[in-house]
């Protein structure tokens, strides 16, 4: 009964700020447009063209998926007299590698994630909480990486990993992508503020700096540490430069870099072209809609480098 | 100091995942009640482990090999760049070979047509995992067999096979060596050819008593059977589109060019050295024929196959590969070898080709089945004739189903007066040069600029080809 | 994201500056470094993250430093130090000019609506009318696309004679355009479908700043009876200077290490008039395998972007 209990406390919960939230909504309306009812239609208007715009490619994409292919060559119609149909989804989910991709990518992202998140904020913590011999210098060189910009890497880059007989292999994919010198400082500002009380009270109870971290300061910082890993996980997902060039086997592609360099042995199929593509959004658009208050607040706070 | 030996194993060690897993687990809750020394070696271990980038490596690849080789058989990856009609007759020649061999696992993998294509095989070769085998044009050879990315062909293990020498015409054998050795083993030669519609070309009188387009040789001929089918056709006569086809503008000029028995002399580090007279009269006859009566001005290769298509033109300037598009819009279009306008029996082709590319790892019986599987594919050659490539294996071509294939059998025959792209590590299909090559002529073309200055820009990217280090 | 979802080593290779955001104490050293200073263990901290960098990013800077010094190709296993040739190369080659231009053409064509677009979009959702969540939804949603759905998705649209733009043109008895195979229309196509896939990002940026605002000044302002648009103008817009800074900057940054897209969708053409320098890079490397020319423009091209950083970091040192 706590279950359900609980369960029923959660939605009231949910519905009080979301009615908070509305009253604050209309709050704002008020005090940034005022209350003319025709500037708020303007306003309103304003705000359905553009999103429409800006769903209208996806949209387009999404009707094109759900057409016959002969009839997804013809000149646009958004309504198929011949119906619709998942033979586009069944063709590319039968007969192309995308799953292999995808489960590519789910690993590669992940992989690049954990690894960050970690070593930065390990990183963070001894450049916010410990003293060292030669902190300065690092701290110094890690913020002078941080103008490095990865991309001109791609050659040297390259060529070391084909020293390291790392080219097609998820090491090589990942661990270039694991150096973020900027998250390391966004988790050092945030871990700054912790109060030393705090940390000085657990020293002196005897815990030793790994306890400290791992007990005191990570949790405490679970907002920064979702923020940071939510960017990251976009930013793995998503990427594409590196991994196009440290992969040639397409059993190691990721979903972006398979999508684009290994084609369809039968032609250009616009339907199945753009099943792919519902397919690949599809998770990281799922995602989104399921947390979005907190992805919004996370890249809100981490794309700016923490200001 | 003794932490460090004792993961040092692990991490460095044939199975460092376990490094990680360790890590891993003992970082979690268990790790808060660790005491300071504890957590020390803890520490260690990660950095170790996040350290060990080599090591980590290892242990990522290790367990990331995606391979499923459980069923016993060999395994033999083949890329290849086609898509479309050619790509669908590719998958039936490798279900074929596939079906005829039982041990081996067949697996073919399209990749994205053009310079990614052997961007993507180049670096596959010099450090990932390459395929078995690779479809390669035969004009990209130069520059692919100097650099060591490939491998020599048995000649022996071939010919055990039933694939040797006097199976394939010279012109295309003698291209597919470099130093001695046979690298590229030939699937076909593809030509670039005059496409005709008979309705419009009968009409107008050029075809002969075999039904195959008559067109005296000569440049003045060509011009003239040109106005005779736009009288027919009420528009143009003939269908070229040079506008954003600079590959297609190349294998136009270098063709001509060859007809007009032009040569080259393309030596790193030196000028380029071509027959400027030659060229010039090349671009001069191109001129003249873009003259909105015989062919229309400033149109791009969509448009110029719409007309052709539509009947509104009687002969098209394409690559034989078109033929599956060009017979479903008109099932009699008949084809034949580039025009002569020229003296010199000359047509520019290329060839696809299968070439090794070298392994890091030799595998004997990987490469027996893929030498298997390749000469099951040549003798597939039936197949990919249904496409338009005259296949290079003169067998299939002697065939009495080819001999009754038309219209390829129409013009097989280019394939004997075949020229390629000039030797050069930078030349070849899909490549920058023949980009460059085209882009230096379209002003020339469109009526913009002289022949001679045509002659001059190409010359000029020659050049700056040439002054670029070979990378081999 | 334009530079976020191409970048190798972080989602966002982007340069923190720091200012004193609300959440940040100052913390004196001295104050807490009697327990810490007892604490030496930081380096083992730091150890994972160091090495991952140096092996990963400085060794490759080095490495790739030293390779622009020699005659390196993909194929080859030796090479050798030919000095400074590969830089005179570059400074006469006009492809590097050329496609440095076309950077920086693209940079000015994004960076314009990428920040403009992105604050009205912020001021309109930031009226708070109903609907916040499919506007967020529909203005970041393209941003959490990959690079190659991005481009496929704008092929289609862009498809001659079929696609939905050159249809819907047709109905208003315009066009065709040649979207991505006109030298004069390709890069302007390119900027329109990156603005579309990229806005969300500094859309959200804009965002968190509004929500920044005191709601006292507006209530001030209103008792001072001051109008919609003068709330707008007196209030919100003076108060965006220092985000819109920042988010140019950022922008800049991004957009100048363009690649995917242009790559995806048009390779550089038609007739490599959309070839980004990072395109060149790539086609001098692993096209025509001249490592070690590619990697001597690279540097040309990093010591641009490195002038660029320094000279914006000036200004924020007086300032402090």
């Amino acid at each position: 009964m706590a279950v359900s209990e609980s369960v029923s406390t959660m939605v009231a919960a949910r519905r009080s700020t979301a009615q908070q939230t509305r009253a604050e909504n209309r709050t704002l309306t008020k005090l940034t447009i005022g209350p003319s009812p025709w500037v708020r239609a303007g306003a309103l208007a304003a705000l359905v063209v553009v999103a429409a715009l800006w769903l209208l490619p996806l949209a387009w994409g999404a009707v094109t998926s759900f057409k016959h292919e002969a009839e997804a060559a013809l000149p646009a119609s958004w309504w198929p007299s011949q119906g619709w149909t998942l033979d586009a989804y069944r063709q590319v989910l039968g007969n192309s590698e995308l799953l292999g991709w995808m489960w590519n990518s789910l690993v590669v992202a992940v992989l690049v994630t954990a690894l960050t998140v970690l070593i930065s904020a390990m990183a963070a913590f001894a450049f916010s909480q410990t003293l060292f011999k030669g902190r300065s210098l690092l701290q110094f060189l890690t913020v002078a990486s941080i103008m490095m910009p990865g991309q001109i890497l791609i050659v040297p880059l390259f060529k070391q990993m084909q020293a390291l007989g790392l080219v097609d292999t998820f090491a090589g994919i990942v661990l270039p992508q694991v150096v973020a010198p900027v998250m390391v400082f966004i988790l050092k500002r945030f871990f700054d503020a912790i109060p030393a009380e705090l940390l000085d009270a657990a020293r002196i109870d005897g815990a030793g700096t790994w306890r400290l971290f791992w007990t005191i300061v990570l949790p405490l910082s679970r907002s920064i540490l979702v923020a940071v890993a939510i960017f990251v996980f976009i930013g793995a997902w998503n990427n594409f430069l590196w991994p196009f060039i440290v992969t040639t086997d397409p059993q190691f592609m990721t979903l972006p870099v398979g999508l684009s360099t290994v084609k369809n042995a039968y032609g250009v199929q616009y339907a199945q072209n753009m099943a792919s593509a519902m397919i690949a959004a599809l998770p990281l658009l799922v995602v989104f809609m399921l947390f979005q208050r907190r992805i919004v607040q996370g890249v809100a706070t981490t794309g700016m480098g923490g200001q | 100091m003794k932490t460090r030996q004792g993961t040092s194993g692990a991490v460095s060690g044939s199975r460092p995942s376990r490094a990680q897993g360790r890590f891993h687990r003992r970082s979690g809750p268990s790790g808060a009640a660790d005491d300071v020394g504890l957590s020390r070696r803890h520490l260690l271990q990660a950095a170790l482990v996040g350290a060990g980038g080599v090591a980590l490596g290892g242990a990522l690849s290790g367990c990331a090999t995606p391979e499923a080789s459980g069923s016993g058989r060999t395994s033999v990856m083949i890329w290849d760049l086609f898509s479309g009609g050619d790509g669908a007759l590719m998958q039936e020649m490798v279900g074929a070979v596939a079906k005829a061999n039982p041990d081996i696992a067949v697996d073919s993998t399209t990749l994205a047509w053009g310079a990614p294509y052997y961007t993507k095989l180049a670096m596959a070769s010099s450090g990932g995992r390459p395929p078995e085998a690779a479809v390669m044009h035969m004009s990209r050879l130069a520059g692919y067999a100097p650099g060591g990315l490939l491998e020599p062909f048995d000649l022996d293990a071939l010919a055990d096979l039933g694939v040797t020498q006097d199976h394939f015409a010279p012109a295309v054998w003698e291209k597919a060596q470099f130093d001695g050795q046979l690298y590229a083993l030939p699937l076909d030669t593809h030509p670039y050819i005059a496409f005709h519609n008979p309705a419009i070309a009968g009409d107008a009188g050029l075809l002969g008593a075999d039904g195959r387009l008559a067109i005296a040789p000569g440049a003045d001929a060509f011009l003239d059977a040109g106005r005779a089918m736009a009288e027919v056709t009420g528009e143009t006569g003939v269908s070229w589109g040079y506008l954003r086809d600079p590959a297609g503008c190349w294998r136009t000029f270098w063709g001509l060019y060859n007809q007009n028995g032009g040569g080259y002399d393309l030596t790193p580090g030196k000028p380029a050295e071509l027959d400027e007279r030659a060229a010039e009269e090349v671009f001069e006859f191109l001129q003249e024929m873009v003259d909105g009566t015989v062919a229309a001005k400033n149109q791009d290769g969509g448009a110029a196959s719409g007309r052709f298509m539509s009947d509104r033109t009687g002969v098209m300037f394409a690559g034989e590969w078109d033929l599956p598009m060009f017979r479903d819009a008109n099932p009699d279009v008949g084809a034949s070898p580039f025009p002569a306008i020229f003296d010199q029996p000359a047509n520019y082709a290329d060839s696809h080709s299968f070439v090794l590319p070298r392994q890091a790892r030799p595998d004997p019986a990987k490469r027996e089945a893929t030498y298997r599987v390749l000469a099951g594919l040549l003798k597939e050659g039936l197949t990919w004739a249904s496409a338009g490539h005259i296949p290079a294996y003169q067998p299939v071509v002697e065939t009495p189903e080819y001999q009754e294939l038309t219209p390829q059998r129409d013009y097989a025959s280019a394939a004997e007066i075949a020229v390629f792209d000039p030797d050069a590590w930078f030349t070849g299909g899909g490549s920058d040069f023949q980009t460059r090559m085209g882009d230096s002529m379209t002003d020339t073309l469109s009526g913009k600029a002289t022949p001679a200055s045509a002659v001059t820009r190409i010359l000029g990217e020659m050049n700056r080809f040439l002054s670029q280090p070979s990378p081999a | 994201m334009t530079a976020s979802s191409t970048s190798l080593s972080a989602p966002v290779a982007r340069p923190s500056r720091r200012g004193t955001g609300t959440r940040t104490r100052p913390v004196a050293d001295t104050a807490r470094s009697s327990l810490r200073a007892r604490d030496r263990s930081g380096y083992l901290f730091v150890a994972p993250f160091a090495v991952a960098t140096g092996l990963f990013l400085l060794w490759p800077t080095v490495y790739g430093l030293w390779m622009s010094f020699t005659d390196q190709s993909l194929t080859a296993t030796e090479s050798s130090f030919i000095g400074i040739d590969n830089y005179v190369e570059a400074f006469s080659d006009p492809q590097v000019w050329t496609t440095l231009w076309h950077t920086v053409w693209f940079t000015v064509l994004s960076t314009v609506p990428l920040v403009v677009v992105a604050l009205l979009m912020a001021l309109l959702v930031h009226t708070g009318l109903p609907g916040q969540w499919v506007w967020r939804m529909s203005f970041f949603a393209p941003f959490l696309l990959t690079s190659a759905v991005v481009s496929s998705l704008a092929s289609w649209l862009f498809q001659p004679e079929i696609g939905l733009l050159d249809v819907w043109l047709a109905k208003l008895g315009l066009g065709p355009v040649g979207w991505l195979t006109d030298e004069n229309v390709a890069m302007f196509s390119i900027a329109l479908v990156t603005v579309w896939w990229t806005v969300g990002f500094n859309f959200l940026l804009y965002l968190a700043a509004l929500q920044g605002i005191p709601q006292q000044q507006y209530e001030a302002a209103t008792i001072d009876g001051a109008g919609g648009w003068r709330r707008l103008f007196s209030i919100t817009l003076p108060q965006m200077k220092t985000i819109t800074g920042v988010i140019v900057v950022l922008q800049l940054l991004a957009s100048l290490k363009v690649f995917d897209q242009i790559y995806l969708l048009t390779a550089g053409g038609p007739n490599g008039s959309t070839r980004p320098i990072l395109e060149y890079v790539y086609d001098m490397g692993f096209t025509n395998y001249r490592l070690g020319y590619a990697s001597a423009i690279s540097y040309v091209f990093f010591a641009l972007i490195l002038v660029f950083t320094l000279v914006r970091l000036l200004p924020t040192k007086k300032e402090a």
